[in-house]
């Protein structure tokens, strides 16, 4: 397979790696920035805070300016309705110059279930204000196909809680937005182990993204170099085509002629 | 005069420039985005925008994210 196959686009962007990488949860910058390389991802997700002048060093501007070929994505994490996640987009778009957003919109905090009216809402409005519209949604197909009629670039449905590791739990809905849509089926959030991504990708995801799993693994740069692995080899499986499934039994060696 | 600033008060000595007060406050201009009393203030609009008394500020910059 050359590179160009492999290859996918997100809002009229070129992109090799299928992995994309949250930011969140790394004990340190430099564990993070090494994590990130060895990820081979070319897209991570940032969140917007108040700036703190006691913490200087949770400012991921200088850590990150240093990676090459790396695109920013702004979440819009703490955002309680959309109109504050529109506002928080515009800042990021700002800050970043990039016009990628991840829009999450999750206010109850027990279980950080995206607010799937809100997020909608907000989405149309960037859409329209000429962002690369990511959406952190329910996997719901229903919805999934609003946001794309909406103009999103792409949908990234959960595949359970975030930071949760509860993996794919989402599986079979997943496999309904998948069939129906017309653009990347990134899934957001839960996964734990590279096999689920793997999974995933077999599925037909376009990409994952993944923060937890990395950043809270016991050696997150080998993690991360796992991920890419494991969605390097789901991707690689789907392109091969999986072989149908039975029910039954069916045999690999020939039932006649056996020796007497 | 005297600001809110990321919900605490704060008495700004400077010109009332945007510099002024992220140099007073140890932030870096090109990390930072900015809100005045609610609105986003571009930074192309940073050299010419003035604080006025009572204004409320918002200074942003990123952090670690999923």
């Amino acid at each position: 397979m050359n590179d160009e196959q492999k290859s996918w686009r997100l809002g009229g962007h070129e992109f090799s790696s299928r992995l994309i990488l949250g930011t969140g949860k790394f004990s340190d910058a430099a564990t993070m920035i090494k994590a990130i390389e060895a990820s081979g991802t070319e897209l991570v997700t940032v969140a917007l805070r108040r700036f703190n002048r006691e913490k200087p060093g949770d400012d991921l501007c200088a850590p990150l300016a240093k990676l090459k070929n790396i695109r920013l994505m702004p979440n819009t994490s703490g955002a309680m309705n959309a109109k504050e996640a529109v506002r928080a987009a515009q800042l990021g778009r700002e800050l970043s110059g990039s016009p990628f957003v991840k829009v999450e919109i999750h206010p109850n905090p027990h279980h950080l279930m995206p607010d799937a009216i809100e997020t909608y809402l907000a989405a149309k409005e960037l859409a329209a204000d000429g962002f690369i519209v990511l959406p952190y949604i329910p996997a719901d197909p229903v919805l999934a196909k609003k946001l794309e009629d909406a103009g999103c670039a792409a949908v990234m449905p959960l595949g359970s809680a975030i930071g949760s590791g509860g993996g794919l739990s989402t599986a079979d809905m997943i496999r309904l937005i998948i069939r129906d849509s017309n653009i990347p089926v990134i899934v957001d959030a839960g996964l734990r182990a590279p096999s689920e991504a793997a999974r995933a990708m077999e599925m037909g995801c376009a990409a994952v993204l993944v923060n937890s799993a990395i950043a809270a693994a016991g050696d997150p740069v080998a993690m991360a170099r796992a991920f890419a692995l494991g969605v390097e080899t789901g991707y690689a499986a789907r392109q091969a085509g999986l072989m149908p499934k039975s029910d039954m039994a069916v045999t690999t060696s020939p039932l006649t002629s056996f020796l007497r | 005069m005297f600001l809110t600033v990321n919900g605490e008060k704060h008495e700004h000595s400077g010109d009332g420039t945007v510099a002024a007060l992220l140099t007073e406050l140890g932030a870096t201009p090109d990390h930072t985005a900015l809100t005045v009393n609610g609105e986003l203030v571009f930074s192309r609009h940073w050299k010419t925008f003035k604080f006025n008394d009572g204004d409320t500020v918002e200074i942003l910059t990123f952090v670690g994210g999923g």
